[in-house]
């Protein structure tokens, strides 16, 4: 390239890059049509712990007090979580309660995960003979044979197998014979891994994690998915003392479970240099 | 040539990528964990007009998307920036029983070139087809983009904010490998699969390490083996994690309960050496 092109072509970087610079200096803000409310801080602090709706009622009643309840147990903090499992128990043997759950899991499905998974884990909890067949139902529903493609995987049958994985929590936490007749359906039969995984990790769980529980499994889980059996989890409230020793204890017994080192790329691009975010706002609420 | 007919042309030879998705993502509803999360903020205004800037989000890509109605949380301006607010205030940064913490997360996400990445910023695409990419850009910063299957409800169980946020944590650590000069693959910056025990397109290993192995901070570092390393999906597994098992007090059930099937799905079904980590018990509640 001749002096003078260099010359043209840098002119030419130069006047896009002050181009796009000015263009970006005016960008403006972003904003909201309502007027500005009151700081996290004053929202979290008022929430009142422990206000666990009733749950009552039949019919109309029992379809609004469940639908009230859902709301309130999504929202709840994790210090909530043992008055979510007294209101449950509490409402066990109202049948019109536990089909109220049920229909909701039903309706959110189609329209939003996130409530569904919330429902389902409420069915579970509440380990009522009602809410126990929905959760059969659920993990029986028509798996999904097509649809979205993202990164080689069906989008309908994950958000499928995600929601029956939640099923089997309810299923494995009733330790029931016939609850775990569906457990071991599921470990052999499901055709979602996901769904195979959790029903492994939830049998094992509700069982101890003893060697008994595993051996039982093992009758029941596919060859090339035994790694499951071994799994590492990190439980509720699990830190350093109690995750390492397993995580290592995995290693030693899976070797093969150690990936294998990175490997390098064949461009060498020179970095940046590092700016820190200026802080975002304050919020106090520790 | 009419309008329309320059519109086409354009479409055809200036802008195919965007033109192909031109019809925007549905937005029309929150899922139950993003309404359950912006109800502990309230649309908190001084949050959102430092979010923009830190994530380097401009007005010419989020127009029609709630940019002028940043508090109206069924848009996806709001639903990116309901995100970013669990990433930047959600964690417990508990020493001792967190993988990583905010500091971590923040630097994947967050616009500036730093020890996590270059800069970067991020935009939104209309494409059922991708949850995000990371895009390489020869001048100005590199992009990080999400698309409908995070936002609208109606197309994946992947949009409400610990997914979305997840998604900003796996973008970003692909400019991490950028930055670093590591190949992660030939399929989209990923392994292509099936292979090993991944059932997916996009493969990825699971450098395992125990709690307390990296300090706050020093995610970014690695020592060129598989004993200090990350990948993308891991990276987005152990911040799904830790917002499932370690979040503040005020993170809600839904968010969660989320973000644990979403960190429990990912290790069983994307992991060539997998399955990783399995998260948090397997109570109903």
């Amino acid at each position: 390239m001749s002096l003078r092109s260099s010359r043209i072509v840098a002119a030419g970087l130069w006047f896009l890059t002050a181009l796009s610079l000015i263009a970006y200096g005016q960008q403006p803000p972003p904003k909201a049509t309502e007027s500005a409310g009151p700081a996290p801080e004053s929202i979290i602090r008022s929430h009142k712990l422990h206000q666990a709706p009733a749950l009552t009622g039949t019919g109309a009643a029992a379809q609004e007090s469940v639908q009230h309840f859902i709301d309130w147990a999504s929202a709840s903090y994790a210090s909530e979580s043992e008055d979510v499992y007294k209101a449950l128990s509490a409402a066990r043997e109202n049948r019109a309660i536990a089909e109220a759950f049920c229909e909701e899991a039903s309706r959110s499905v189609m329209s939003d995960y996130s409530r569904t998974l919330v429902t389902l884990g409420l069915l579970g909890a509440m380990k009522s003979p009602v809410g126990s067949e929905c959760l059969v139902k659920f993990l029986h529903r028509p798996f999904p044979t097509q649809g979205t493609v993202i990164d080689g995987e069906v989008v309908e049958q994950t958000a499928m197998g995600m929601l029956q994985a939640k099923a089997i929590d309810g299923l494995a936490f009733l330790r029931s014979p016939d609850a775990d007749k569906e457990i071991f359906w599921a470990v052999r039969e499901h055709p979602s891994r996901v769904v195979r995984a959790e029903a492994i990790n939830a049998y094992l769980w509700n069982h101890g994690d003893s060697a008994e529980a595993k051996a039982t499994l093992g009758r029941y889980v596919r060859p090339d998915e035994k790694i499951f059996l071994d799994r590492v989890r990190r439980g509720d409230g699990e830190g350093a003392k109690q995750f390492n020793p397993k995580l290592d204890a995995f290693l030693k017994e899976h070797p093969d479970s150690v990936a294998p080192n990175p490997v390098k790329g064949t461009t060498d691009r020179k970095g940046e240099g590092s700016k820190a975010n200026p802080n975002p706002p304050t919020l106090e609420t520790r | 040539m009419s309008a329309k007919q320059l519109a086409v042309v354009l479409c055809g030879v200036l802008l195919f990528t965007s033109c192909a998705f031109a019809q925007n993502c549905s937005q029309k509803q929150a899922s139950q964990a993003d309404k359950d999360l912006w109800n502990t903020h309230g649309c908190w205004q001084a949050f959102f007009l430092w979010e923009y800037q830190a994530y380097d989000m401009r007005s010419s890509d989020w127009a029609n998307r709630g940019w002028n109605d940043a508090c109206n949380n069924v848009m996806e301006y709001p639903k990116h920036w309901n995100a970013a607010y669990l990433v930047t205030y959600g964690l417990a940064d508990n020493w001792q029983f967190s993988f990583h913490g905010t500091a971590d997360y923040r630097g994947t996400a967050e616009r500036w070139g730093n020890n996590y990445h270059d800069s970067i910023y991020h935009t939104p695409v209309d494409n059922n087809g991708i949850f995000g990419a990371w895009v390489y850009h020869f001048f100005g910063s590199n992009e990080v983009q999400t698309s409908c299957p995070l936002y609208d409800p109606n197309v994946a169980p992947n949009a409400n904010p610990g997914s979305r946020g997840g998604d900003f944590q796996h973008e970003g650590w692909h400019g991490w490998m950028d930055k670093y000069n590591y190949s992660n693959g030939s399929c989209s910056g990923h392994r292509c699969g099936p292979t090993g025990n991944c059932t997916v397109s996009n493969c990825d290993y699971f450098y395992f390490h125990g709690i307390g192995a990296y300090a706050f901070g020093a995610m970014w570092q690695n020592d060129g083996t598989a004993k200090r390393f990350h990948s993308p999906n891991q990276v987005q597994v152990e911040y799904l994690c830790d917002v499932a098992q370690f979040p503040q007090s005020w993170v809600p059930a839904s968010v969660r309960q989320a973000a644990q099937a979403d960190a429990n799905t990912r290790a069983a079904q994307r992991f060539i050496n997998g399955p990783g980590y399995s998260c948090g018990d397997p109570r109903p509640w």
